[in-house]
């Protein structure tokens, strides 16, 4: 029987978006995750095109405070030297440094994120002296942004230069969306971009809505968690 | 039928056909085909008619640079016709007129002009002031350009961000070899052209007596262009203007390109100026382009019988088109007295077209009715300013004219570049262009085609060194002599020879502001409104600039010119506006509510739910919502209040400073309310803090207020450098208030790891457990005055916590409660709102709270003030109000409290208690109104004075006994 998203505890803010796309869901996490819309070839392909993918079931975390960077490389963390550039781990998360003291923690697509589980269960108010957590997974949902078309979408909602030749893979862009800050990770290959963006939870509905419009001249559609996964 | 066979028309596509209306008449064109030029093909001239004289105008410049072919299509008016392409059943109407297109009605204002000079409505009817009202719908109904549906649809525009190292506006033959030039250099370029093809005046214009040069050229640029993955094309796009750093607004189609450029090239040309005789605006005269692009682009013949009047070589380019059309060329008129020869004057020799050389038009006459021409009369020219009063007459349907040229240089000017004109020449030249623009083209005053090619390439390799390219040094640029001379101004006695087409400015309107005194260019223009109207001047500056010189006897960089500035083209509200992004934030549980009938309102960017059910009844469902939460138990999402956390060893000392109240001995696992003032000791904000951790406060502010406060906290530690870290959370935690006497029962049904009996967990702790299997923070706090339960959880869970309530209420009656039942309540509580109850200015003992301020502290932000206000004594005070008697007029929040003819306060907040069966209130009295038992008048609606008593807060539980169970 295919599952509800209501029979999770944990919802995506967009659970409802998705369902009307036509969404089939899988559990991850404690939370049901848009797995595909009912074309999986399809959507390998759209993925490559133009896609939009909602990940706010998967992991992420966050820390801030003047200790920071001390704390997390204490757990054996990489951290890049300067803001707004993301170290990839060694488990597939990745460490994107928005400041001097915060970083974002983001797990892999494939729903996993061991560093992030280590981190939570070692930070306590006790222990971290200057290093606080922030709860990510519910200040911020989370999509993915695909394709070769997706430098040029962005440009009918962002004022910067997403452009490959204005923005490497690994860097952090942080902006405005369509009128909402937003966290912009620069990821997927050189052939094949993928951006993360992460904003406010509580405006996913409107955002969501607002990138299908921009992403509409392009052909870009919802794509699910596997297309996603094979893409990159 | 005008129309010519191929290879005439490079623009249309003759196997489409495509149909629409002009003036309720079928008309035929071809795919690619404007509205002025299908309206040509088919014999129509008249397009519209001018705003002042009403009188018939046809295309000028056919290339969308004057007002002449301003229609009405669909319901967008002042639409340019020789710019907008035809579609399938476009309805196109002229403009301005009063009757018919032919028979206009108000055409008769022109029997009256000599008593309309300019500026007359400045001095006719400011007298007697009664009169402006009526003057002045009188004139709005003859005047306009237009007219605007009101009931016209929103369209969908939207903007776009563009970002290239180089920017080439204008791919003419200048634009074209810069773009190609930076591109060599690895530039990414843009290249820009307002038309519907690249070319400019290589698709249309004539170089050589043969007339292929310019297409051969045409053809191999485009090519090479095609060819060249460094530079992307942009056609049918219009620059609007230049801002700071290269900042470029761009116009095509409903799309507002907003384009940030490394560098820029303006290859921009000039524009072809009309000669000034009586009656130049009459259908059928038109620019030497015009005509040319007609033929050459459009495959439309301008007319069977033709003069050409010229002051440059282009002229003969233009009648040897012309010839090539077929049409008939009655003569050649150059104003010069000693053209030089050349291969296009000696082609037009052996096609046996006569040329009038120191020769110029004074007069078109007009066919019946005025709406075309039927012949032109030729004077020899005296003087450069006096022509012979002889003149010989020539037979003709069409005036092509080309007087000389204007630079077309708004975005240089705006960018701060200087144009010189020389005197006497028609020559121009640019010069004090900033860094990273560079200019090529006509619109530097460089003439021929071998050098304006040159130019832009030299303006390309600069503009890729700009942007950061290897490039070889740049050459100097190229200078020729001007191609046209300074064409003779003659006013005509009978007038009508016009300076601005726009405005129906004849020279004697220009001449007549002169006498008057307004010599300075930039008092002329305002005066008579030259250079005002659509067409931005591009036809009228450069003679009035003329005309003041000569008055003045200045040179004309003496004279100066107008200011330019964006927009330089037409620009839609829509295109301003664009796609309309408003967020909205909805809570988890935005959708339970709205499945539950909410009525939802903002609050902030959030959506809130005002009250449940039919709006029929909304004073009944509020009252119900605040019934069932006295007696029973109800649940409203609190998901917008402001959260914020506040960590570190000094985290207490921080809110301490922050806050009125005292923190530092406040226990783990209490909560307590903060009350924020500004340096000036004005209330900003209140929530609670609950003390989580030694370390650790989670602080609530209201739902606008939270981001205000949060910019506070970090702008205070900046400076204190108290070792606190200050995290914004609203968004993150969804939260319920569960309130109600049997709001304890519900709760312990869901949740099994905190004890919630009063002794364990009294009024105002703070728990951590779970709820239904979700991790929640507990708070006992008592907005609304009844045993109550806030529960805040992590966002993502906020509807499966929403979901277990309300099951696990079901029995208890539970149901929810807006935001219109919480004021209610709380005000039966005596609880004020910050905002409502309190103003910009009010400080904490006016609103009766100096018990929430600690008076053992040393500091916090606004101490100093609110303790001068103490001590110099209160104004007002914030009390609460009742009216008994259930006949008397209810007051509105802000009616006023009135003593004697004094007003002393305002109501903030009143409404008709349920619970209490009384109207109640709180308002703002003089201090010596305060006491209780006082007497207070409320001015209500209609000016009745109505009576309330003041008394004690809270009206409702004094003892606190309900929320404290």
């Amino acid at each position: 029987m295919a599952l509800k998203p209501t029979q999770c505890a944990r919802r995506s803010f967009l659970y409802r978006e998705l369902e009307n796309s036509g969404a089939r869901f899988e559990e991850l996490n404690g939370s049901a995750i848009a797995i595909n819309y009912g074309d999986a070839e399809g959507e390998t392909a759209q993925a490559r095109k133009l896609g939009i993918c909602d990940l706010s079931s998967l992991q992420r975390t966050g820390f801030k405070g003047w200790n920071m960077a001390d704390w997390l490389r204490l757990q054996g963390v990489v951290l890049a030297e300067e803001s707004n550039i993301t170290s990839p781990q060694t488990d597939g998360t990745r460490v994107a440094r928005l400041a001097p003291g915060e970083a974002l923690v983001l797990g892999d697509y494939q729903g996993g994120g061991a560093l992030i589980e280590k981190l939570d269960s070692t930070w306590s108010m006790e222990s971290a002296d200057g290093c606080y957590q922030v709860p990510r997974a519910e200040t911020n949902f989370w999509l993915a942004l695909t394709g070769t078309e997706a430098p040029a979408l962005f440009t009918k909602i962002c004022a910067v230069d997403l452009r490959d030749q204005a923005t490497s893979v690994h860097s952090v862009v942080q902006t405005n969306v369509a009128r909402l800050n937003a966290i912009i990770i620069r990821g997927g290959t050189a052939e094949v971009p993928v951006f993360d963006l992460l904003s406010d939870i509580a405006s996913a509905v409107y955002l969501w809505r607002a990138l299908l419009d921009a992403m509409g001249e392009f052909g870009g559609k919802p794509i699910g968690l596997k297309a996603l996964q094979d893409l990159t | 039928m005008q129309r010519l066979s191929e290879p005439f028309g490079s623009l249309i596509d003759r196997s489409q056909s495509i149909s629409f209306r002009f003036e309720g008449e079928q008309v035929s064109g071809y795919r690619g085909d404007t509205i002025a030029s299908a309206l040509l093909a088919n014999g129509i001239t008249t397009l519209s008619r001018s705003f002042k004289y009403h009188r018939p105008r046809g295309v000028l410049s056919m290339c969308g640079q004057d007002s002449n072919t301003m229609v009405h299509v669909g319901q967008k008016p002042n639409v340019l016709a020789d710019r907008v392409m035809i579609e399938a059943d476009l309805e196109v109407r002229a403009q301005n007129y009063w009757g018919s297109l032919e028979n206009d009605r108000l055409a008769m204002i022109r029997h009256v002009s000599r008593f309309l000079p300019v500026g007359f409505y400045y001095k006719a009817f400011y007298k007697p002031r009664w009169g402006w009202p009526l003057w002045a719908k009188l004139i709005r109904r003859v005047a306009g350009l237009g007219t605007v549906d009101l009931t016209t649809p929103h369209g969908y525009y939207d903007k776009e961000y563009l970002f290239t190292d180089v920017t080439v506006i204008g791919a003419g033959p200048a634009g074209m070899t810069a773009a190609l030039e930076a591109a060599k250099a690895g530039a990414k370029v843009l290249l820009i052209d307002e038309n519907a093809k690249i070319g400019g005046t290589l698709g249309y214009a004539r170089f050589d007596g043969d007339g292929q040069s310019g297409r051969k050229t045409l053809v191999d640029l485009v090519a090479e262009i095609a060819n060249e993955k460094n530079i992307r094309v942009m056609t049918d796009t219009v620059c609007t203007g230049w801002y700071s750093d290269n900042w470029l607004p761009l116009i095509k189609d409903n799309r507002l390109y907003k384009l940030r450029a490394g560098s820029l090239v303006v290859a921009t040309g000039c524009y072809e100026q009309p000669l000034i005789f009586h009656n130049n605006d009459l259908p059928g005269i038109m620019l030497g382009s015009a005509a040319q692009r007609l033929i050459r682009l459009y495959g439309v013949k301008p007319g069977n019988r033709a003069v050409v009047a010229t002051a440059n070589r282009d002229g003969y380019g233009v009648a040897l088109d012309l010839l090539d059309a077929g049409a008939e060329v009655a003569c050649v008129v150059d104003v010069r007295s000693n053209p030089p020869e050349d291969e296009m004057s000696s082609a037009l020799m052996h096609r046996h077209v006569p040329v009038l050389v120191g020769s110029t038009l004074r007069e078109a006459v007009p066919t019946p009715g005025g709406g075309g021409v039927r012949a032109v009369k030729i004077a020899h020219l005296e003087s450069a300013e006096r022509a012979a009063r002889r003149y010989d007459s020539f037979a003709c349907d069409t005036i092509a004219m080309s007087g000389s040229y204007a630079p077309a240089a708004a975005l240089l000017h705006q960018a701060g570049g200087r144009v010189s004109l020389q005197d006497g020449s028609g020559g121009f030249s640019v010069h004090d262009l900033p860094a990273h623009i560079a200019a090529a083209g006509s619109v530097t005053g460089t003439q021929s085609l071998d050098y304006v090619l040159a130019e832009g390439q030299d303006a390309g390799r600069q503009a890729a060194r700009d942007a950061g390219f290897e490039v070889m040094s740049a050459s100097e640029p190229r200078r020729t002599e001007p191609k046209a001379s300074a064409w003779p101004i003659i006013s005509h006695a009978k007038g009508k020879d016009f300076v601005d087409f726009d405005e129906d400015l004849q020279t004697r309107d220009i001449e007549n502001a002169l006498t008057e005194g307004y010599q300075h260019i930039q008092l002329l223009k305002r005066f008579t409104t030259n250079g005002m109207g659509p067409s931005q001047g591009r036809h009228a500056t450069l003679p009035a600039i003329r005309l003041a010189a000569r008055r003045t006897g200045a040179s004309l960089n003496e004279t100066g010119s107008t200011t330019s500035r964006p927009p330089i083209g037409p620009l839609t509200m829509g295109h301003l506006a664009g796609r309309s992004f408003e967020p909205v934030r909805y809570t988890a549980m935005h959708f339970r509510h709205l499945e539950r009938g909410a009525k939802m309102m903002p609050a902030g960017a959030w959506m809130r739910p005002e009250y449940y059910g039919d709006a029929r009844n909304r004073l009944e469902s509020i009252a119900a919502e605040a019934r069932n939460v006295r007696e029973n138990v109800g649940i409203i999402d609190v998901s917008t209040l402001g959260g914020l956390e506040i960590r570190g060893p000094d985290a207490a000392e921080f809110l301490n400073r922050m806050y009125t109240f005292a923190y530092l001995k406040q226990p783990v696992g209490r909560s307590r309310y903060v009350l924020m003032t500004d340096e000036a000791g004005v209330i900003v904000d209140d929530g609670v803090a609950c003390r989580i951790h030694e370390n650790y406060f989670y602080v609530t502010a209201t739902t606008s207020g939270v981001d205000g406060v949060y910019r506070t906290m970090l702008w205070y530690n900046t400076q204190w450098r108290l070792k606190v870290d200050i995290t914004h959370v609203s968004a993150s935690y969804a939260g319920v208030n569960i309130a109600g006497p049997k709001s304890r029962e519900v709760v312990d049904r869901v949740c099994d790891d905190v004890n919630l009996t009063p002794e364990e967990f009294p009024y105002m702790g703070v728990r951590r457990g779970h709820v239904a299997g979700i991790p929640a923070l507990f708070l006992r706090v008592g907005f609304v005055g009844e045993l109550g339960y806030e529960l805040h959880v992590p966002a993502s869970q906020g509807e499966a916590l929403w979901d277990a309530l309300i099951e696990a209420g079901a029995d208890a009656g539970i149901r929810p409660f807006g935001v219109e039942a919480q004021r209610l309540l709380r005000l039966e509580k005596g609880h004020i709102i910050i905002s409502q109850d309190t103003d910009g200015l009010t400080t904490p003992p006016e609103a009766d709270m100096a018990w929430a301020i600690s008076r053992k502290k040393p500091y916090y932000v606004g101490m100093r003030s609110v303790s001068i206000q103490e001590a110099s004594g209160l104004t007002r005070k914030l009390v609460g109000f009742e009216i008994a008697d259930p006949e008397i007029t209810q007051p509105k929040e802000c009616h006023l409290v009135i003593r004697g003819n004094t007003i002393t306060g305002r109501v903030t907040s009143v409404v008709r208690s349920p619970t209490l069966g009384k109207v109640i209130g709180l308002a703002y009295v003089a201090p010596d109104q305060a006491e209780l038992g006082n007497k207070i008048d409320i001015k209500v609606d209609g000016g009745e004075m109505v009576q309330a008593e003041v008394v004690k807060l809270p009206f409702y539980d004094p003892d606190g006994e309900r929320q404290e169970m």
